[in-house]
């Protein structure tokens, strides 16, 4: 099905024209990246845009850099780019396993991680992992660079806190200080590929320190910070879990939707809070289930 | 991928050992055209530049009024040529009723029904001029549910019901929303529940499905300067359709003749590439655009909106059973979503209504399956014909009643299934079964009675089995034929118009003709459908091709034996009764050294002494229709007619792992014994088994349409329909093989395609009562539905 609105179609070649034609255009103007969200929105009439700027010709974006602890995803970096990079597997395994849910191989060769969390969508996969590592976000402008930490990016569904002339530029994720262990856990309706119903990503340290972030259980994939501060410096058994259960319950504000109700995702949502964070201490304790090993058994 | 498919040697309860090709597991003959791609679909053939692409214009409303169209902007757009609506199109079209318009006349009955369509260069162009068409309408609350347009106060979706042509085994009510109403009443029921121990009454629902084969629909119409129209469709039926296209296309004077439809390999049918659906504009617009040829390819989402849609359906029963565990009376009344047009959805309604009880003897009997209209998309045929439907209720009913008499519910269902001879719901008899034997096979199978424990604390294994029946749905006088040619090597052609939709039709075709011709199956040559060239067929629907076709295929290799034998004996006076055929030659039984090899005669004819030659190109021609059928019946009780022509029976069973708290389900095995009379290729009956139960399980733990309080499909795509990819295959499928014969059948054989999907979705929702004790009774039986269900208990 071919699509049928006009546009200007820009490949641009430098950051100062990416960023003069954005500058000039603001909202009408709608970045090319991977296009598995926009191409389709477009195709449908959904979405509408006087110029795709194409920042697939631009330099310095296409690549996946770790320096003094830095992790940094450049704009064109594909989940396809993620699940084989190393260093993500080693250091930022919950982003690994994460990217390995999203979509089909196919989209995952073409789908950036920039353009997930442009999209912005409740359920993005990245999102978790990337609230639990605190990300920041780079975006220029014609004037201006500046950073966004993950935890002020989302601030609707589908809206981010980026301005009409910026451009994402990259995500960085620090390296956390002491050993860790994570997971990250998506509640699908079948194995095939899926936007979550619910999704949770979990990290713990040896200090008991735990961080909580869930997807589509809000109108923004969040961080869970009350259950985090109950949890702090707590080993998690029965008791635990159960009463985190109950913090948990009053952040999340889940509705129902086409892909799940508000009851089975309230249901769910406990149910692999405690799966997700058994699993995290299983992994730092005894090393398994290994990365990427099973999601709702 | 886990899918590991056993495939177990069955004893055969007829040892035919004699045989050549019959019964043995050949390679398909579609095979190389199909894995080196030179198989071409209707989408693949090349037009050339004169080619010009349509869009349509689309309701945006359940049940509107068209007011006034305006199609001014849509001509002023670059690249579009024409804009076609309703008014040149005034007659009525349908398979079994006819209540569809071409385009719609005044009114609008369902979102996605189709007001005009734009012709033009590109497919751009196309959609732009699609878009550009201004309709006006005024909005009529739609009916939306099948209850509720029961109600005296619903509004009619079709007004003038009471004059519209159809079948005459269909009873319309006038003057409501009832389209037809099948009614079977056998025995007293009254009575019947008198005598029984136990009553058990419920409502069971059933939504909507999409068949969702891989290639959506296509069509490309031509109608030259001199009046020939030819439609190249992705088709299951393509004689039908050319029948269908010449009442559509009355007033343009075109007769049966003037059209040719060549129907190509197809991506997948189901029942949605039956009867005809938007093939109907392909041929409209041909016929308004004379000399080019026009391509119309629906893209995903109008493949759910605007083909066929199996048809919803809320199911009421009351089942009454003595404690000994015989059923004593069933009263079973099922209320289809039947949708917004109803010409083939109607027989659905009718099939369920003659055959609703299941494969089982039960001696009262009342069966109510009322087809009403909604404004949703039309219903249609999709795999099962209404059986999977009714199957849902009817076998968790059997369950729950086993529950209730303290009997064990597969001896339940062996104390009352149908066996040869039982009088059918409709008075007729039932034909040999082997269903007793498929329960049994079945039951060891899958360690009947053994209760299994997950590894894991949070799972629990239920296990069902199920038993099923199915018959072809159609006409009395639906009919097949074959011609079969020789060509100079010996080798065959076979024109046949079944089609070749995945299931092995042209494969089993070349087998039985080369068992009776003794001609390998390498050396036969079987095609896809051209209905200039190829003899008719009514449609490659209910299972029944095999069958059907399969008969005249064999009588048209028996019609070409007996043209070998009759020259033979001409021109060497040999008795005919003495001859047979055997590796591609004529031999004797009185004369050992006899041997006239095919490629020496069949189409050059024999020399005879005096060196003129005899015979010529040797051709075989066979038909077939079931002569004993009828589909009139009384229209109070169904009694009197022979509407069925046979029923294939058999059982299937289901282990199945459930996370509690999740609600997850894992197949752990699936069973499916079909008792087919004679598999010709067990190879493709085993891939029915595995396929159908795949579709199955996807219709009851995935699958589920969805629409809007405006009567909406808010899920036409496969982000949110879903059907299951190689992850979500069971553990193991087993498919199991009963043989016993079909009298009418070629070499024994019966239907098989549909029925090994319709028992999946009681199979799940039993397996899950059996782990869990939670009972499920709507479609689909999700994750989410189990988990809820035991979280609330």
């Amino acid at each position: 099905m071919p699509i049928t609105a006009e546009f200007e179609y820009e490949k641009v070649k430098t950051w100062r024209d990416a960023l003069a034609l954005k500058s000039a255009k603001g909202s009408a103007a709608k970045i090319l990246a991977g296009g598995t969200d926009l191409i389709v929105l477009l195709r449908e009439n959904h979405s509408s845009a006087q110029m795709l700027i194409d920042l697939k010709g631009l330099p310095g974006i296409s690549g996946i850099s770790f320096k003094n602890g830095v992790l940094t995803i450049g704009a064109n970096v594909t989940f396809s780019d993620l699940i084989k990079s190393q260093t993500v597997k080693k250091y930022f395994p919950a982003l690994w396993e994460a990217s390995q849910t999203v979509a089909s191989v196919g989209v995952r060769n073409r789908a950036t991680v920039a353009g997930n969390i442009c999209s912005a969508v409740p359920c993005a996969d990245s999102a978790g992992p990337l609230l639990v590592y605190d990300a920041e976000i780079n975006l220029l402008s014609e004037n201006e660079s500046r950073k966004v930490p993950i935890e002020k990016w989302f601030t609707g569904p589908k809206k981010t806190a980026m301005e009409p002339k910026e451009i994402l530029h990259s995500i960085e994720l620090k390296y956390p200080s002491s050993k860790t262990a994570c997971a990250y856990l998506k509640l699908s309706r079948y194995e095939g590929e899926d936007l979550a119903q619910a999704s949770f990503t979990v990290t713990l340290d040896c200090d008991k320190n735990y961080k909580i972030a869930f997807g589509s259980l809000a109108p923004t994939p969040r961080r869970a910070y009350k259950t985090e501060k109950f949890l702090k410096g707590k080993k998690i058994n029965e008791e635990t879990l159960n009463e985190a259960c109950k913090i948990l319950e009053t952040e999340i504000s889940p509705i129902s939707d086409l892909r799940s109700s508000k009851e089975y995702r309230i249901h769910m949502a406990k149910v692999m809070l405690k799966r997700a964070l058994e699993k995290a201490v299983s992994r730092y304790y005894k090393g398994i289930p290994h990365y990427g090993e099973g999601m709702i058994e | 991928m886990k899918l590991k498919i056993k495939y177990k040697e069955e004893k055969k309860t007829v040892q035919h050992s004699d045989f050549d090709a019959v019964g043995k597991n050949m390679n398909r003959v579609d095979g190389w055209e199909k894995i080196t791609a030179a198989a071409r679909y209707t989408d693949d053939l090349e037009f050339g530049p004169a080619l010009l692409y349509a869009a349509a214009v689309e309701s945006p409303y359940a049940f509107a009024k068209i007011k006034k169209i305006d199609i001014s902007a849509a001509l002023k757009i670059d690249g579009v040529l024409k804009v076609v609506t309703g008014k040149d199109f005034p007659h009525k079209f349908g398979l079994y009723m006819k209540d569809r318009y071409v385009f719609a006349d005044d009114t609008v009955r369902f979102v996605g029904e189709q007001v005009a369509a734009v012709v033009a260069k590109t497919p751009e162009a196309a959609l732009k001029g699609a878009a550009a068409v201004k309709v006006d309408y005024q909005e009529l609350e739609p009916v939306l549910d099948p209850v509720k347009a029961l109600d005296k106060k619903s509004p009619l979706v079709h007004e003038n019901l009471k004059d519209y042509p159809h079948v005459p085994w269909f009873f319309p009510q006038a003057g409501t929303n009832i389209a037809h109403w099948r009614k079977t009443r056998k025995g007293d029921w009254e009575k019947g529940f008198k005598q029984a121990d136990q009553i058990l009454e419920d409502t069971y629902f059933v939504p909507r499905y999409a068949h969702c084969a891989i290639e959506p629909h296509s069509v490309i119409g031509l109608y030259d300067e001199s009046g020939r129209l030819t439609m190249w469709t992705s088709s299951q039926s393509p004689f039908t359709q050319r029948n269908v296209f010449v009442g559509a296309l009355e007033p343009f004077g075109i007769k049966h003749k003037d059209i040719r439809v060549i129907s190509t390999y197809i991506g997948g049918g189901f029942g949605g590439k039956a009867g005809v659906s938007m093939e109907i504009l392909g041929a409209a617009l041909a016929v308004s655009f004379k000399g080019r040829p026009i391509k119309l390819l629906w893209n995903r989402a109008q493949e759910f909106y605007n083909t066929y849609q199996r048809q919803g359906v809320v199911t009421k029963i009351k089942m009454g059973a003595t404690k000994e565990g015989k059923i004593t009376a069933l009263e079973y009344t099922l209320y289809w979503d039947a949708g917004a047009y109803v010409e083939y959805g109607a027989n659905v309604v009718n099939a369920a209504g003659l055959s609703a009880s299941g494969p089982y003897r039960i001696d009262n009997l009342k069966i109510d399956s009322m087809c009403i209209y909604t404004n949703l998309p039309p219903g249609g045929p999709y795999r099962g014909f209404g059986y999977s439907e009714f199957l849902f209720g009817l076998e968790s009913h059997m369950d729950r009643m086993a529950e209730k008499l303290k009997i064990d519910p597969v001896k339940f269902r062996k104390i009352n299934a149908i066996s040869e001879g039982d009088t059918l719901p409709y008075g007729a008899h039932m034909n040999p079964t082997g269903i007793q034997e498929a329960i049994s096979k079945v039951e060891k199978e899958i360690k009947w009675g053994v209760k299994e424990k997950s590894k894991d604390k949070n799972k629990e294994i239920g296990k069902s089995l199920v038993c099923f029946w199915k018959s072809p749905a159609m006409p009395p006088n639906a009919s097949s034929s074959a011609f079969i040619k020789f060509n100079e090597d010996g080798s065959l052609n076979i024109l046949v118009s079944g089609m070749e939709i995945g299931q092995g039709l042209l494969t089993v075709m070349a087998q039985i003709a080369s068992e009776v011709l003794k001609v390998p199956v390498s050396k036969i040559r079987v095609e896809t459908p051209d209905t200039d060239r190829n003899p008719y067929e009514w449609q490659t629907v209910g299972s029944h091709v095999t069958w059907g076709c399969g008969n005249a295929v064999k009588r048209a290799a028996l019609d070409a034996r007996e043209k070998i034998f009759d020259l033979v004996q001409r021109v060497y006076c040999i008795d005919k009764s003495d001859l047979y055929l055997e590796s591609e030659s004529v031999r004797c039984k009185t004369k050992p050294n006899f041997r006239l090899k095919f490629s020496d005669f069949v189409i050059n004819g024999i020399q005879a002494e005096d060196h003129t030659f005899k015979g010529g190109p040797i051709m075989g021609v066979g038909m077939f229709m079931p002569e004993f059928a009828s589909a009139i019946g009384d229209p109070e009780t169904g009694q009197g007619g022979h509407p069925n022509v046979h029923y294939t029976t058999g059982a299937a069973g289901l282990v199945l792992e459930i996370d509690k708290e999740s609600g997850k389900m894992k197949i752990k095995k699936a069973v499916l014994a079909v008792d087919c009379g004679k598999a010709i290729n067990p190879d493709l009956v085993k891939g029915q088994i595995v396929g159908g139960m795949l579709q199955g399980f996807a219709t009851v733990l995935y699958e589920d349409m969805r629409f809007d309080e405006k009567g909406r499909l808010i899920n036409p795509n496969f982000s949110d329909y879903k059907i299951p990819t190689a992850k979500d295959m069971p553990e193991k499928v087993v498919p199991i093989i009963v043989e016993t014969p079909q009298p009418d059948g070629p070499y024994g054989a019966r239907g098989v395609g549909e029925h090994t999907m319709i028992p999946c979705a009681p199979l799940v929702a039993n397996a899950v009562y059996d782990a869990l004790k939670v009972r499920i009774k709507s479609m689909p039986v999700t994750k989410e539905k189990v988990a809820l269900a035991l979280f609330s208990k």
